[in-house]
């Protein structure tokens, strides 16, 4: 197996506020790897660290063998990132921001005009290379900036939060287009999420909640280790239920007017449903999808 | 460093209104001086025969210290723009070095300095040719330039160390506002300085600016008030100089020439040293 990312032990504290507490993961070579969490789970502050931009508070990166701290530049010939708001210039076109990128790794004018060519193919941005980036719509815009994180043949492609804010046929096709190039062109990808459907068809899965790495595995493991199986309660006497379910120590989070409990079989629904039957208006036991398995996770009995 | 340069001064040329605002002191020059600034420092002055000619180069002078200083200052609005957006994340992620960047984005301020002010120079000059046959030797011009180039120096100089203390393009429009008025003032070109009070003239004195405004009028007036002067008793030429800000007194002694030059030069590496620091204290 090989390696390509490889944290160990990462800590970022901002002020008092521990935004990433201990992280440890890998990053295999030609996989698709997403970084799963909600608003402020750490996602954003452990990329930064990992692009050198953030220095540690404690903790070790290494990138395709390079040392964070140590060969910085290197590493920064290795990563391409797509940042979250757009960092490219609306008053030049895109051809324009694209070369002015390059040069930035040493490109020459020919070598710039054949690696431009080169991601505009892959990215599919040809038909609006020469128009203004800031009037182009968000998912052209999302191409642009994703040719420009390609520029250098990175090995690595990081993108943060990708397809947030777009539509969702633009999100399906910036989704359709990373999935290409992992396939194609063997590229590691490492993406960070809200959205579980991505996720779910990565090859990998961290999930971050408060700075903190819950759980990992594949989608297959995680759904298998956390929860095949929901028992939905519908109920007006909810304290009661919450109490129960708290002495036998169940996993559960609750949404709207319902309590979601994650269970390991669906026999485990009958000791609850016995002990709450007074309380309960309505239940469903069912199989669980990915959304609930993150729920479950990241909010282990609070409030949605 | 060389693309990133030509980028910036092809983002600050594309927003036209960053352009248009970057040469707004200049203009409330031009408009107040039409509207009534002329008339009044016409009826200040005695009557010469080539006054129309003092006026104008006079002017013209000013609004070049003032171009100097605006236009650099727009050409920084894109490093506060870069900061405030994260874009320079972008930049920060690229293996090109931290020194590099602001390098380049103090060459494309230098540059888009020099030449928006050289463009401004054309224009007047034709202007003054045209209207007011006035008219300057090859080695005045050339005098101009090196005068602009310092002045653009020393106005980069400043306004980096001030932009760098800017974090938000709401607070760089603001500043940018305020020194765009107050140029005009410091630099004694609304109003002369000799219709201040002494304290503010030691203020006026003081703001490197006008030292190049002071200069230039040097330069640019040469001729007209040679003629002007031609028959008149040295001491009301002196004393007429002072007047207009044309040379300056400290204590009952005469500025140089070889002062002003110094004073700007002096004023470019104490701010650049103090806003590198402040950058680097930054990052």
């Amino acid at each position: 197996m090989n390696k390509i990312i490889e944290v160990e032990n990462l800590s970022k504290a901002f002020g008092h506020v521990q935004a990433v507490n201990n992280v440890s993961f890998y990053v295999e070579k030609g996989s698709l790897f997403s970084f799963l969490g909600t608003n402020g789970a750490g996602k954003s502050t452990t990329i930064s660290m990992i692009l050198t931009l953030l220095a540690r508070d404690q903790g070790k990166i290494t990138v395709n063998g390079h040392t964070v701290g140590k060969n910085n530049q290197a590493i920064k010939q290795e990563l391409g990132v797509v940042f979250q708001d757009s960092v490219l210039d609306g008053l030049l076109t895109v051809k324009e921001n694209l070369a002015i990128r390059a040069a930035f790794y040493g490109m020459k004018n020919k070598e710039r005009e054949e690696a431009i060519n080169q991601v505009a193919n892959i990215t599919g941005l040809t038909s609006f290379l020469h128009r203004p980036y800031g009037k182009l719509s968000g998912g052209e815009r999302r191409r642009a900036d994703i040719a420009r994180a390609l520029i250098h043949q990175p090995s690595i492609l990081i993108l943060d939060e990708p397809t947030t804010g777009l539509d969702v046929e633009s999100r399906k096709n910036i989704w359709k287009t990373i999935k290409q190039l992992q396939v194609e062109t063997n590229m590691t990808v490492f993406l960070t999420t809200h959205y579980i459907e991505e996720a779910a068809e990565s090859d990998y899965v961290v999930i971050m909640h408060e700075g903190e790495i819950v759980a990992q595995g594949t989608p297959e493991e995680l759904k298998n280790q956390y929860s095949s199986h929901l028992l939905i309660i519908q109920t007006s006497n909810r304290d009661q239920v919450k109490q129960v379910l708290n002495e036998k120590d169940m996993l559960f989070f609750e949404e709207k007017t319902l309590i979601y409990v994650s269970l390991p079989s669906t026999k485990d629904a009958l000791p609850i449903l016995n002990e709450c039957e007074r309380y309960i208006d309505s239940f469903e036991v069912k199989k669980s999808s990915m959304d609930e398995v993150f729920l479950t996770i990241t909010r282990k009995g609070g409030e949605a | 460093m060389l693309s990133f340069t030509k980028r910036n001064i092809l983002l600050y040329f594309r927003d036209k209104t960053a352009v248009f605002f970057s040469l707004f002191a200049a203009l409330i020059i031009i408009v107040l001086y039409i509207v009534f600034l002329g008339d009044l420092i016409a009826q200040g002055m005695p009557d010469f025969e080539n006054k129309t000619a003092i006026l104008y180069s006079w002017l013209l002078a000013g609004i070049l210290a003032v171009t100097s200083m605006t236009t650099t200052l727009g050409a920084f609005g894109i490093f506060v723009e870069d900061r405030a957006d994260k874009r320079i994340m972008d930049f920060y992620a690229s293996p090109i070095d931290r020194a590099m960047l602001v390098s380049g984005y103090i060459l494309s301020a230098l540059l888009v300095g020099v030449l928006m002010s050289i463009i401004t120079f054309i224009f007047s000059y034709l202007y003054l040719v045209i209207f007011v046959e006035f008219t300057m030797t090859f080695f005045q011009i050339l005098l101009v330039l090196g005068t602009i180039i310092l002045s653009v120096l020393a106005s980069a100089a400043i306004v980096l160390f001030i932009v760098s203390f800017l974090h938000t393009t709401n607070a760089f429009a603001a500043v940018s506002m305020v020194i765009g008025t107050l140029v005009g003032f410091l630099a004694g070109i609304y109003i002369p300085i000799g219709q201040f009070p002494p304290y503010i003239q030691t203020v006026i004195k003081l703001f490197p600016l006008s030292h190049s405004a002071s200069l230039l009028r040097q330069i640019l007036m040469e001729e007209p008030l040679t003629t002007a002067f031609l028959h008149a008793p040295s001491d009301v030429e002196s004393a007429f100089k002072l007047e207009l800000g044309i040379r300056y007194e400290f204590s009952d002694q005469i500025i140089s020439n070889l002062m002003s030059v110094s004073y700007l030069g002096l004023t470019t590496i104490v701010f650049f040293v103090l806003a590198v620091l402040l950058i680097r204290k930054n990052k």
